[in-house]
């Protein structure tokens, strides 16, 4: 865990805070170790490993916020940084009316560490790298496969958070994931499948069993056949039908038209200059329908294995399970001490940074969709015409959360309750409340998947938040395709 | 302060000395900037911040390594040196093992990156800034949300074999969304010198565009001709940097440019290059493996011409790099980051009245380029600002629209390009910008509405 030098250093900041009269203060170090293992059509293309450490420094001082953060914490560097904080917030004070309250709360004390079998660091890099190459040989074997990739992606977190009120917490956190994806080429045509999610590594708070169970080298054949049946596959048709969407779609429709609606800090209009507002405003907490009575969708960061798990938030808030939306209706925010004071309630536990040199700021935890009953082949029987949509490719949603466009790498066709042909390009849209409002039915708890998503972009400077969604397939009516 | 040129490249050439790699880059960015955000007349957070990351990437008998930290004491560089060694030593062969470390054959450009008066902005004076600004929107009903950003940074890279390169930089910016009930209007300025700041234009242009986005209408969706802004040119441009301007995209063939290099593929009045020397944007003189930017024309009076590349994908295609080569530990390939679209003749105040019925877009919202990277099929929605325009005169707000639209085909559909530009970026970034016309478009094509 964090090293004990620095420890007294931390403590003596805070004792330094005290005595400089604010009426809040907290600390937060962190260490950050990255591993990334990039294998591109039978090549290392790229093998990194990064680290990086610093603090940060938050003080409320004459009701206003200051924040500071520094990589030097030897003493006269976080000396420096305190002062520093005290100064923003002081300035601040004397432009604007006091604003900031927290609730009391009692200062956690504790330790959390990811569960792992595995710890991926302690797996030699040439071992990462021969799975790789292998996977790789496997994706590119088809003329028409013009690229073929196999990443690895290792993190590993340390914090240490305290504060004036007496918190002291320490946090270890352990992620591994990866993807797999194929290219496939046929003149103009350019089709592209991946595995688990596309885009970007799929990620689990766990070890390198993580990635051992996700069998790249037995995906890699599925993946890559599916991406040469796109080249000659049918165009998605348009028009309204049901459509069957799989978790590795699903969670992204939930990322985007759940988490940040239900983001407190969006709702209240912190983000209207950047990532936007929320359509989810606070008087309509507690009765507005969002979806019809099978939508049950739930934050909870103390989920095994999601990316948006922890013992405590950064602000010592310990992890919760929190019903967004609750057979339908909007029932909760995600949202931090501040936030949550605002609208009269407590925090939700969702204050996170994404490391030492950035403020904390309501964030997605791992949201997701709760499972429902039966299984897909229920669902797909149960369909006399629609499109089964798999994989995202595309996003886009309005800043408020409403209008939105997801494509995806593949879809198919169901016809009287059989899986056809393949189907590329698809696209759908609609409008968030109408869509949740024409859900027909999710299946149950053994097709519910668990993904992590590593790139979720807010905040000014920018933060790429690691965040968790699951999902088992779900039906809607009436949905607009192409 | 900046650590400055001496000490930043003593320290970094030490540890380039230590290495016992065949060959050693050491590039180190060093920043600070203060961050005000705000709404309501309210500053809801602040951050001032200080960073250092150092990149370090060896090759070794023709294998690359990389690893990087956030300091710069001997022990964290040596640290560093010793993992990209151990790292490059256990990869296979690269064409990323290939990269220039000996001094630059010619000296770089001199340019004017870094402005005292940008750097030594008090947090009080531009607090003070910000509540005059609140105060003048209040007085006419309406309301202020935002972030104002300045700071200073500073860029070296060494080699092994005797390359430094150094260069300061300053950076700031403010946004200001104008808001009133449900409507609201956008205005932002970036810059490295604080002088060139007007804050009056931008709270005139943002509750100009937030008085008139008042009871927004639905309109039928389809094909129109739009009048967009240079936020919303550059959103569009800078997605086509990221589908298709690089060679990685282009080795993947995902890109647009792939197998049509010297085809006609946007109009004639459409050129597109990077130059990281020009004035215009927020310039640097060389890419973080210390290697030149150069002037790049992508696209010339509408052809695909050329890519950037950095030394990796330089060897791959038998091509010097352009100077586009990213912090080592991204994976991404080399990125345009320098756009320049070519201006036209029309001055934009001339341009609304070209128009016989059509929209006025400020600025786009989550675009995404990934639908159809081959064709350049983005999608994304107006913000801040959709007018219906008849006669060449403003006639009423529409509803949030969402736009499905081949980029090639809508700078292939240019009817004029203003005089005028003005440069897009984001300043918490400060390497990157887009310096864009606004476009006169016929027939894009809208598919979406927000209700």
């Amino acid at each position: 865990m964090v090293p004990s030098k620095p420890k007294n250093l931390f403590s003596e900041t805070i004792s330094y805070l005290k005595r400089r009269g604010i009426r809040y203060g907290d600390l937060r170090f962190v260490h950050a170790l990255k591993e990334e293992l990039v294998v591109q059509n039978g090549q290392p293309q790229h093998i990194s490993q990064s680290a990086s450490e610093g603090v940060f420094i938050r003080v409320l001082d004459h009701g206003a916020w200051g924040h500071a953060s520094s990589c030097h914490f030897n003493r006269r560097g976080l000396k420096q940084t305190a002062d520093r904080a005290i100064e923003m917030a002081r300035a601040v004070a004397l432009t604007t009316a006091p604003m900031a309250h927290l609730r009391p709360m009692k200062p956690a004390r504790g330790r959390y560490e990811t569960p792992l079998e595995i710890d991926p660091f302690r797996v030699p890099l040439q071992r990462k790298l021969d799975y790789l190459l292998w996977t790789c040989q496997v994706l590119k074997d088809n003329p028409q496969i013009a690229s073929a990739i196999a990443k690895l992606e290792f993190h590993k977190t340390e914090k240490l958070f305290c504060s004036t009120e007496g918190a002291w917490i320490e946090q270890l956190i352990t992620e591994s994931g990866g993807m797999i994806e194929a290219t496939a080429v046929l003149g103009n045509e350019m089709q592209k499948r991946s595995f688990p999610t596309a885009n970007s590594c799929s990620l689990a708070q766990a070890g390198y069993e993580y990635v051992k169970a996700l069998d790249f080298v037995g995906e890699a054949k599925r993946v890559r056949q599916e991406a040469v049946t796109l080249l000659r596959a049918k165009e998605c048709p348009s028009g309204k039908t049901t459509v069957i969407l799989m978790p590795d779609q699903l969670i992204l429709q939930v990322h985007e038209s759940c988490g940040h609606p239900t983001e407190l800090d969006r709702a209240l209009g912190m983000e209207l200059s950047f990532a936007g507002g929320s359509f989810l405003t606070p008087d309509t907490l507690g009765h507005y329908r969002y979806g019809n009575r099978l939508v049950n969708i739930t934050a909870d960061a103390t989920l095994p294995k999601g990316c948006g798990t922890f013992g405590y938030d950064d602000e010592g808030v310990p992890a919760q399970r929190v019903p967004i939306i609750q057979n339908g209706r909007f029932v909760n925010y995600l949202s931090s001490r501040e936030t949550a004071a605002q609208i009269g309630s407590h925090s939700t536990g969702a204050m996170r940074a994404d490391g030492w040199n950035a403020v904390p700021i309501v964030r997605m935890t791992n949201v997701s969709l709760d499972p429902g009953t039966g299984t897909l082949d229920d669902l797909i029987g149960d369909t006399k015409k629609g499109i089964l949509l798999a994989t995202n490719k595309s996003w886009s949603i309005d800043d408020k959360r409403l209008n939105f466009q997801f494509g995806t790498e593949i879809g198919w066709e169901i016809r009287n309750g059989k899986l056809g042909q393949a189907l590329k390009n698809p696209v759908y849209t609609g409008i968030t409340p109408e869509f949740w409002n024409s859900c027909s039915g999710i299946t149950g708890k053994e097709e519910w998947r668990l993904y992590g998503v590593p790139n979720c972009a807010k905040g000014e400077p920018i933060q790429v938040m690691h965040v968790g969604h699951g999902a088992s397939p779900a039906r809607f009516e009436k949905v607009q395709v192409g | 302060m900046l650590i400055g040129k001496i000490r930043l490249i003593s320290e970094l050439k030490q540890a380039a000395r230590y290495s016992k790699a065949d060959q050693t880059l050491i590039a180190c960015q060093h920043s600070q900037q203060t961050i005000f955000r705000f709404s309501s007349g309210k500053i809801h957070q602040n951050f001032a911040e200080q960073d250092i990351t150092v990149w370090v990437k060896t090759s070794w008998h023709g294998r690359v390594g990389v690893a990087t930290c956030s300091s710069l004491t001997k022990e964290a560089l040596r640290r560093a040196v010793d993992s990209a060694l151990a790292i490059a030593k256990l990869s296979g062969k690269s064409p990323a093992a290939s990269f220039q470390t000996n001094p630059l054959k010619k000296p770089l450009p001199v340019l004017q990156t870094h402005f005292a008066q940008t750097a030594q902005q008090q947090p009080k004076e531009r607090l003070t800034l910000l509540k005059n600004l609140w105060l003048t929107a209040e007085k006419t009903g309406l309301e202020l949300a935002g972030s104002s950003t300045a700071g200073e940074s500073e860029l070296a890279v060494v080699g092994s074999g005797g390359l430094a390169v150094y260069q300061p930089f300053t950076a700031g910016g403010l946004r200001l969304v104008a808001t009133s009930g449900k409507s609201s209007g956008f205005a932002a300025q970036s810059y490295r010198d604080s002088e060139t700041l007007d804050a009056d234009e931008l709270l005139k242009r943002a509750s100009d565009h937030c008085r008139r986005n008042r009871n927004q209408k639905k309109i039928p969706l389809g094909k129109y001709t739009v009048l967009i802004e240079p936020e919303a040119v550059a959103e569009l441009v800078e997605w086509l940097s990221f589908i298709g301007f690089g060679a990685k995209q282009f080795y993947e063939k995902s890109s647009f440019m792939a197998g049509r290099i010297g085809d006609k593929i946007m109009g004639d009045n459409i050129t597109i290059r990077d130059d990281a020397a020009d004035p215009a944007c927020l310039s640097m003189p060389f890419d973080f493996e210390g290697v030149p930017r150069k002037n790049v024309g992508l696209i010339e009076k509408g052809r695909a011409q050329r890519l950037v590349y950095d030394s990796h994908y330089g060897k791959l295609y038998h091509q010097p790099s352009t100077g586009h080569a990213l912090p080592y530990d991204e994976a991404e390939g080399p990125i345009a980051t320098h756009l320049l679209v070519d201006p036209g003749k029309t001055p934009r105040a001339e341009m609304l009245k070209k128009m016989d019925r059509g929209l006025w877009i400020t600025r786009f919202h989550y675009v995404s380029g990934l639908l159809d990277t081959r064709e350049a099929l983005m999608t994304g929605l107006t913000r801040d600002g959709t007018f219906i325009v008849e006669k060449g005169k403003v006639v009423g707000a529409a509803k949030t629209l969402r736009f499905t639209q081949p980029v090639l085909k809508a700078f292939s559909q240019v009817i004029a390009l203003s005089k005028e530009r003005r440069l897009v970026a984001d300043p918490a970034q400060g390497f990157s910008s887009v310096v864009a016309p606004a476009m006169l478009i016929r027939d894009f094509t809208f598919t979406g509405q927000t209700k």
